[in-house]
C-alpha cells in the first residue's frame, strides 16, 4: 500500500480545446498591449477591465450553475483556464480570490438572495473578495484571532483589525473569521464565525500597506462598530474554524502553488532560444522535470476535489513542493541568462526577472507557511 | 499511485511478503542466496509478465507489472526480478523466447564492455546493440566482474564483451530511446518504492528512540525533516506514476513514453540527496550499522540513481532536447504530458 494518494489522470480533449481559446485570447490581449505580463500575476497583478474581459468570455465562475450567472462545468475547467492565465502572466488578481474561494463558499452557506445578487456580478469580473483572516497577533497562529462580532438586533456588530487582506482597496466584500463567543478554556477552535462585510460600510477603513517592491496590494482593514445583517453570517455560528482550514486545503493545491514564477521562465525561453549553453540544459531538464511532477500531483488532486475527496495532506506536500519549485525557478532562471550577455535583455525580460526577484518571499508565507505545511504532514505522519 | 491490484502484482507482493522477510536481504549479502525466492517468483511465471504470449509469456497488462515491480523493490529483493523482467521484454521485441533463468540486460555504448545489474547472479545477460540494431543473449557465467566497486549488492558488475559468442540474436526495429524508455521507468518504479519503504523505517524509528526523555518524533527539528522527505517520495512516487502511466499507454510505441521516463529519472535521481540525507540523519549511527535495514535502501538509491547515467546526465539530456523545441511545445508537454513535436525530426 501506498502511503500518499495521487491518482494520474489523463488529459481530456474537450478540456485541450478551452486551452486554445485562451491561448488564442490571451496572445491576442498580450499583443495589443493590454497586459504587462507579470509573476505572482494572480496576487499582484489586478486589472478590472481585464476582469470583465474574461468574465464576458465565461471564464470567471465556471464551476457554479448558470442560475447564478456561471457556466456548469467542472474544477477541471477553471484549472486549464487559471494555468493559462498564470502561464501568461495576466493581470488576473482582481477576480482571482472571488471565483476560487469566496464564491464556492457563498453556494454553500450564502441565502438565495446572496446567491442571486453576488454571483453573476463575481462571475462577470466586476465584483470582488478580499480574504479577511490575519490579524496583527494571528498569522501562522490564525486561532488568535481577537476581532469581534457582537450579536445586535438584526445584525452583527464588528470592532477589530484585519491585515494582509490583497486587493481589500478594489475588493466590494470581505469574508473575515471572527471571535462571535469567547474561547472554551484552552480550545480557541471555538466561537469562530465567518462573516462577510460590505467593504463599503460606516466603519471600515482600509489603508494599503506597500511592500518592498512597490507594490501596494496588502492592506490593513479597519473595522469601527460595522454593523451588518444577519445573513452576512455564512455557515454556522461557531464553526468558523472547522470551515476556515477546509477552505484552505481546497486552495493549496492549485497551479498558483506552483506556477507564479513559470512567466519568468517562459520570457527567458523565448530569449534564450538558440543560445542555451549545457550548463542551461541541465537547469531546463531539472526544472522541467519537477514542473511535469507537480502538475501531476496538482492535477491528480484536482480530479480527487471533483470526486468529493479532499485529500488535505497531499494538497500541504504540493504547497511545500510547489512554493520550493517557484522560487528555484526564478534562481535557474538567473543562472540560465548568463548564457545572454545582459545588452541583449529584452526590457520584459529584465521587468520580469526582477520583478520575480522581489516577489519570491511572500511565495511561502501566503496560504500557510512552509513550516505550517510541514506540521500538517508531519501529523500525517503520525509524527505529532 | 502504482497499481498493486492485479493477479500479477498480488502474487508478487505474496511471495515478496512470505519468502523476502527483513532477514533475507542481510542473508543475501552474507553470501546465502535466496533460491527459494527466485523458485517460487519463477514457477508462478512472473518475470515472464511482459513476454507476448506467442514468445511463451503471459503478456500480461504493464501497469500491474509494475505494483509487482514496486512490491520487490519495498523488501530490498536480492534477486534479479526486474531485472529479468526487463531481459525478457528486450528478448520478446526482438522475436526472441525468454531467458532461461535469471537474466540482467545492458545497452551497448561505443565502448565493448558494459556495467550490467545484478552481474553477480543473473544467469544470462541480454545486450542491446544500437550499431547493428541487434538483441543478444549471451551466458554469464564468462563475464568479467569487479562487483566490489558496486555501490550496492545488487549493483553494477562489469561485463566485458570480447570474444564472446551470444546464444542467440535477433533484429530488432526498437530504437535505444525505447529500451531506456522502459529501463527508466522501471527503476523510477523501484526508487520510490525503497525511498517510501525507508521513510516508513525512519518514522518508525524516531518514534521509537528516545533522546532527552521524550521519543525523537516528538521534536520539531526531527518532523520538519521527515515532512520534507514525506514531500520528496511522494513527488517520487507520482513521477514514477506519471512513467509507468505513459509506457503502458505507449506499450506498441515505448519510444513515445521516452520524455515522460527521462522526467521522472530526473526528478527521482535529484531526490535521492533530499531523502537519504535525512533518513541517515534521524538514525543516527544506527541507521550507518550494517546490522540495520535502512541500508538495503538507501545503497540501492545511490547505485539506481546512477544506473544507465545519473541524474546530471539525463537533466542536460532533457535540457537539450527541450531546448530545440518551442515554448509552446515545452509548455504542451509540462501541462498535459503530450511531448510530442510536430517540428522535431524524429531521430
Amino acid at each position: 500500500m501506498q502511503r500518499f494518494n495521487f491518482p494520474v489522470v489523463q488529459p481530456d480533449p474537450a478540456l485541450e480545446e478551452l486551452r486554445r481559446e485562451l491561448q488564442a485570447f490571451l496572445k491576442e490581449e498580450r499583443e495589443a498591449g493590454n497586459f504587462r505580463p507579470e509573476p505572482e500575476c494572480w496576487m499582484a497583478s489586478a486589472d478590472p477591465e481585464f476582469s470583465r474581459k474574461m468574465g464576458k468570455r465565461g471564464w470567471i465562475g465556471l464551476t457554479w450553475s448558470s442560475k447564478y450567472g456561471g457556466q456548469d462545468k467542472s474544477a477541471l475547467e477553471r484549472y486549464i483556464v487559471t494555468e493559462e492565465t498564470l502561464r501568461s502572466g495576466a493581470p488576473v488578481g482582481a477576480h482571482w480570490i472571488a471565483d476560487r474561494q469566496h464564491a464556492p463558499m457563498l453556494l454553500k452557506h450564502g441565502t438565495e438572495k446572496q446567491k442571486l445578487d453576488i454571483l453573476p456580478r463575481i462571475a462577470a469580473g466586476e465584483c470582488y473578495f478580499a480574504i479577511g483572516l490575519s490579524e496583527p497577533g494571528a498569522g501562522s497562529d490564525l486561532a488568535n484571532v481577537k476581532t469581534k462580532a457582537e450579536k445586535v438586533a438584526d445584525g452583527w456588530k464588528i470592532n477589530g483589525q484585519k491585515i494582509w487582506s490583497s486587493g481589500a482597496q478594489i475588493c466590494h466584500y470581505m469574508v473575515a473569521l471572527l471571535r462571535t463567543s469567547p474561547a472554551d478554556g484552552r480550545n480557541r477552535h471555538v466561537g469562530l464565525s465567518q462573516i462577510m462585510i460590505d467593504l463599503s460600510l460606516p466603519g471600515v477603513t482600509i489603508k494599503p500597506i506597500v511592500d518592498l517592491s512597490g507594490d501596494a496590494h496588502f492592506n490593513e482593514v479597519y473595522l469601527e462598530d460595522v454593523i451588518v445583517p444577519d445573513d452576512c453570517l455564512l455557515g454556522e455560528e461557531g464553526s468558523g474554524w472547522k470551515q476556515v482550514t477546509g477552505e484552505l486545503a481546497m486552495e493549496r493545491s492549485g497551479p498558483e502553488r506552483f506556477l507564479s514564477s513559470y512567466i519568468t521562465l517562459e520570457t527567458a525561453l523565448w530569449q534564450l532560444s538558440g543560445k542555451m549553453g549545457s550548463d542551461s540544459h541541465a537547469r531546463l531538464g531539472k526544472l522541467i522535470a519537477s514542473l511535469r511532477t507537480l502538475k501531476g500531483m496538482s492535477w491528480g488532486i484536482a480530479n480527487l476535489l471533483k470526486q468529493g475527496v479532499s485529500p488535505d495532506t497531499e494538497a500541504a506536500l504540493v504547497k511545500d513542493l510547489g512554493n520550493r519549485l517557484e522560487n528555484d525557478l526564478t534562481q535557474q532562471v538567473r543562472a540560465m541568462l548568463n548564457d545572454l550577455p545582459p545588452e541583449d535583455w529584452s526590457p520584459d525580460m529584465r521587468r520580469i526577472m526582477n520583478m520575480g526577484v522581489l516577489r519570491s518571499p511572500p511565495n511561502t508565507l501566503r496560504g500557510g507557511t512552509t513550516e505550517v505545511m510541514r506540521g500538517i504532514t508531519a501529523r500525517q505522519l503520525g509524527l505529532r | 499511485m502504482i497499481n498493486t491490484e492485479g493477479m500479477v502484482a498480488e502474487t508478487a507482493s505474496k511471495i515478496y511478503t512470505d519468502l523476502c522477510g527483513r532477514e533475507v536481504p542481510h542473508e543475501a549479502e552474507a553470501g546465502q542466496y535466496p533460491q527459494a525466492l527466485w523458485d517460487a517468483l519463477s514457477e508462478n511465471g512472473l518475470p515472464l509478465a511482459w513476454v507476448s504470449e506467442a514468445n511463451g509469456g503471459f503478456g500480461a497488462d504493464y501497469d500491474e507489472t509494475f505494483g509487482a515491480i514496486w512490491a520487490s523493490a519495498q523488501a530490498a529483493s536480492p534477486v534479479p526480478f526486474a531485472e529479468t523482467l526487463i531481459a525478457n521484454w528486450m528478448l520478446d521485441r526482438a522475436g526472441l523466447a525468454p531467458a532461461d533463468g535469471s537474466a540482467s540486460f545492458a545497452l551497448s555504448g561505443h565502448t565493448p564492455s558494459a556495467d550490467i545489474p545484478f552481474g553477480m547472479h543473473a544467469d544470462k545477460i541480454v545486450l542491446f546493440d544500437e550499431a547493428h540494431h541487434e538483441i543478444a543473449l549471451f551466458d554469464n557465467r564468462v563475464a568479467v566482474r569487479s562487483p566490489e566497486e558496486a555501490l550496492s549488492p545488487d549493483g553494477m558488475t562489469q561485463f566485458v564483451f570480447s570474444g564472446h559468442v551470444a546464444e542467440q540474436s535477433a533484429k530488432t526495429d526498437l530504437s535505444r530511446r525505447a529500451f531506456e524508455a522502459l529501463i527508466l521507468t522501471v527503476r523510477a518504479v523501484q526508487m520510490a518504492a525503497a525511498m517510501e519503504t525507508a521513510l516508513n523505517l525512519s518514522i518508525d524509528y524516531v518514534s521509537q528512540r528516545e533522546q532527552f526523555g521524550r521519543p525523537l518524533s516528538k521534536f520539531q527539528a526531527i518532523q520538519q525533516q521527515l515532512a520534507v522527505a514525506a514531500s520528496e517520495c511522494a513527488a517520487a512516487t507520482m513521477a514514477a506514476t506519471q512513467a509507468a502511466s505513459a509506457i503502458t499507454r505507449h506499450r506498441d510505441d515505448p519510444e513515445q513514453a521516452w520524455h515522460e521516463a527521462v522526467i521522472a529519472k530526473v526528478q527521482i535521481g535529484h531526490s535521492v540527496e533530499a531523502v537519504t540525507v535525512p533518513f541517515h540523519q534521524v538514525h543516527g549511527a544506527m541507521g550507518y550499522t550494517q546490522e540495520y535495514d535502512l541500508h538495503h535502501y538507501t545503497r540501492r538509491l545511490w547505485a539506481w540513481r546512477d544506473a544507465l547515467g545519473n541524474e546530471h546526465h539525463w537533466s542536460k539530456r532533457l535540457g537539450e532536447e527541450l531546448a530545440v523545441t518551442s515554448p509552446d511545445q515545452i509548455w504542451k508537454g509540462v501541462t498535459t504530458g503530450d511531448w510530442t513535436d510536430g517540428n522535431r525530426v524524429a531521430s
